[in-house]
């Protein structure tokens, strides 16, 4: 048995007409920290809930520390932690409270961690859940899903309604976890830069398929914009392998491609006798540029 | 005007099933009207007029919802006039909604009292003329109150969802039932009472909810609200498994204490009569097993947290369900014990009764776990013809000559059924999708 912390393979889900993830195949392995981008739709809380066993696949399979994802054993499921899209929390109950409810699940619970991170996070103990305001309650729900130490921790948008000096604790905790490289972080947001900075894999999810997976400097070296110019007032008829965009003016032309390689590069230079400047790009115009 | 128009549009036609409900109960009502017009009398015109009100009263059932959606929502506060046409639409829906029953009695009267039915025979008679009108118009006031009771009994159910909702809807059930029976007692019901009773609700109804955002904002002013203290002396004493916490049912005191209250206030109306009684207690025992229907949704994080496959989730889940019933349960037995000595239940009302307060809890409970895929179809159309039959069979054991036979006929074919619910509900948690049971997720609308 190897030791990927998640397998899947051919995966695909329906809601009834509806295909929302097509044939998506992918591993995860300790260490990894893995954001996940897409649009609106494009299916991220469904490969997450997938991966956690929430719902089933239509086809193909999820695999979480050697286990089909849909029937999870107990102390698997002790190995993951889960922070929602919209928290679970017990209104009714004080932040110690909730706290201890869902500490009295695990047979690990690094209480003093989770009263460090308390402390460090302005969560008050004695406040009332209901009275909370939605950013305090997604830093609580982020704590309960830390506290068991979870080899495997996803998170689907966690940081969307935290303010900025949260986020930036939220992201350093993240790393300080992932430091370790002993778990796996899946995490989707729709906020690029946390994912650039935190993340040292991506996927992008379009149309249901995974766009592109891979760590994130191949990204920023595969798809990047380039500057071209010609010799002459106009600028020859161009065939650009792997084009996403272009636009032409005069003797210049701005493309942004995929799966450049210097190879494709010194080829173009001497098929059509143009200079060619190549601009990496950050990880969000990749992502516009991906979904133009 | 538009706004008010769309808006009383949408209550009846906004769902597929709305709007089906809608279409047949005006069906069986012109139908009814025909028949009263133009054949004999008869039972089957009582029956078509009952159930053409209660498919357009179903019909409507989404103005509550949607009522209560919008008056929480930040928009309504950006809607030009939005409060007050919130509340004009909810106006123009009971009236719509009362109107039938006004209409139809008219028709009914007219034909009984004259050969030609026509009004304009009966014009010529003051005296029949002034009678059909009055009782006309008592029907329809007295349809107008009971619809606006249903109404805000449905609001507090379907928008709180907590025990605080469930308490104060069954106050408002218990005042829906109870005020009218006492009147047909008392014979006290009269047009002047009606309107003011209507008066008095849409004033103190309409003031509060036009002017809750003012008390809102002065309360922020001021700190807090004086009722946020009382909940946070509530907190501290909360208490139970942590499993039962997190599906809810960790505490069935307060759904006793939200059972015992109205009950006490009814007995301080002084009403009495046993068939009352029963129909009132049978409804309280299917709301003990209501909150089985969020069971599904709240178990995600449980099966996340636990050593259950979702076969044995179910097991859990149905336990901590019976554990709380059994206490619910328990006190509405006691109750209607108590009741029965106070009412004068006979024994065989009683040894008939018992077991349908007991299957009341059993089916609702079962029919609530069976929700697992949000409230669709089926399981509203069962609920329905659930309820139906509790309340038929219960009118049968009040009714003078018990067949009992009959009723125990019925009661076993209840229990059948609520074992039939019981292996659909574990079937369908074998399988259970948590992302399809989420009430705030539609199916067809799911994408991320």
């Amino acid at each position: 048995m190897n030791n990927a912390t998640i397998e899947a393979s051919n995966l695909s889900k329906s809601f009834g007409e509806k295909q929302v993830l097509r044939d998506i195949s992918f591993g995860v392995s300790p260490g990894d920290v893995i954001g996940v981008l897409g649009k609106n739709g494009a299916g991220k809380t469904t490969l997450l809930e997938l991966v956690l066993g929430f719902t089933a696949p239509t086809a193909g399979e999820v695999r979480v520390f050697g286990h089909q994802s849909y029937n999870l054993p107990g102390q698997t499921k002790a190995r993951v932690g889960f922070v929602p899209q919209q928290d679970e929390l017990l209104d009714q109950l004080s932040v110690a409270d909730q706290l201890r409810v869902i500490a009295s699940f695990y047979p690990r619970w690094d209480a003093e961690m989770i009263a460090r991170l308390c402390a460090d996070w302005s969560v008050d103990l004695k406040a009332r859940v209901k009275a909370m305001s939605v950013g305090e309650r997604q830093k609580l729900s982020i704590l309960l899903a830390f506290g068991h130490s979870p080899e495997l921790l996803i998170l689907d948008e966690p940081v969307a309604s935290l303010d900025p000096i949260a986020r930036r604790q939220f992201l350093e905790q993240l790393l300080t976890l992932s430091a370790d490289g002993q778990r796996a972080i899946v995490f989707s947001s729709h906020i690029v830069s946390d994912v650039e900075r935190l993340a040292n894999r991506i996927w992008i999810l379009k149309e249901g398929r995974l766009d592109w997976q891979g760590d994130l400097d191949s990204l920023k070296e595969s798809i990047v914009r380039l500057h071209i110019r010609g010799a002459g007032s106009e600028l020859p008829e161009l065939t650009i392998p792997g084009v996403l965009t272009v636009q032409r003016e005069g003797a210049f032309a701005t493309a942004v491609v995929r799966d450049w390689t210097p190879e494709a590069h010194q080829a173009l230079e001497k098929s059509a006798s143009v200079q060619i400047e190549v601009e990496p790009l950050g990880l969000e115009e990749i992502f516009v540029e991906l979904h133009r | 005007m538009k706004a008010v128009a769309r808006l009383v549009y949408s209550y009846f036609m906004g769902a597929p099933v709305t709007r089906a409900f809608t279409i047949v109960g005006l069906v069986l009502l012109a139908i009814d009207f025909y028949m009263l017009t133009a054949l004999p009398q008869s039972g089957g015109t009582l029956w078509a007029a009952i159930l053409g009100l209660i498919a357009f009263f179903t019909g409507s059932s989404l103005m509550p919802v949607m009522f209560g959606r919008l008056a929480r929502s930040h928009s309504i506060r950006v809607l030009p006039h939005g409060r007050i046409k919130l509340l004009a639409s909810a106006f123009i829906t009971t009236v719509l909604v009362a109107l039938p029953a006004g209409i139809l009695s008219l028709a009914a009267f007219t034909s009984g009292v004259s050969v030609s039915k026509s009004l304009l025979v009966l014009a010529e008679d003051p005296k029949i003329l002034a009678f059909v009108l009055q009782a006309t118009e008592l029907t329809f006031t007295s349809s107008f109150l009971l619809v606006c009771w249903l109404y805000l009994a449905m609001w507090f159910i379907t928008s709180e969802r907590n025990l605080a909702g469930f308490i104060k809807g069954l106050l408002v059930v218990m005042v829906a039932i109870f005020a009218p029976a006492r009147e047909i007692r008392d014979l006290s019901v009269s047009l002047v009472w009606n309107l003011q009773q209507i008066a008095a609700i849409w004033i103190v109804f309409g003031a509060g909810f036009l002017l809750w955002p003012r008390y809102r904002a002065a309360i922020a002013r001021r700190g807090r609200s004086r009722f946020a203290s009382f909940g946070n002396k509530l907190g501290p004493g909360i208490s139970g498994r942590e499993f039962d916490l997190l599906l809810g049912t960790a505490n069935p005191w307060l759904l006793i204490a939200a059972q015992v209250c109205p009950i006490v206030i009814a007995t301080r109306i002084g009403y009495d009569t046993p068939s009352v009684w029963l129909y009132y207690l049978t409804i309280f025992s299917t709301v003990a097993g209501a909150i089985a229907g969020q069971a599904a949704e709240r178990s995600r994080a449980l099966w996340l947290r636990g050593d259950w496959s979702r076969d044995a989730l179910f097991t859990q889940v149905e336990r901590a369900f019976w554990r709380h019933n059994s206490y619910v349960l328990g006190s509405l037995l006691l109750l209607m014990v108590g009741i029965g000595s106070y009412a004068g239940f006979s024994v065989t009302m009683l040894a008939a009764g018992l077991p349908l307060l007991v299957l009341g809890t059993v089916l609702s409970t079962y029919l609530g776990l069976m929700i697992t895929r949000g409230l669709r179809t089926l399981e509203a159309l069962l609920g329905v013809g659930v309820m139906l039959s509790l309340m038929a069979v219960s009118v049968l054991v009040a009714s003078e000559r018990v067949d009992l036979v009959a009723v125990i006929t019925l009661e076993v074919c209840l229990a059948v059924l609520a074992v039939v619910l019981r292996s659909v509900a574990r079937r369908r948690w074998t399988q259970i999708d948590w992302m399809a049971c989420r009430r705030d997720r539609a199916l067809s609308a799911r994408g991320a």
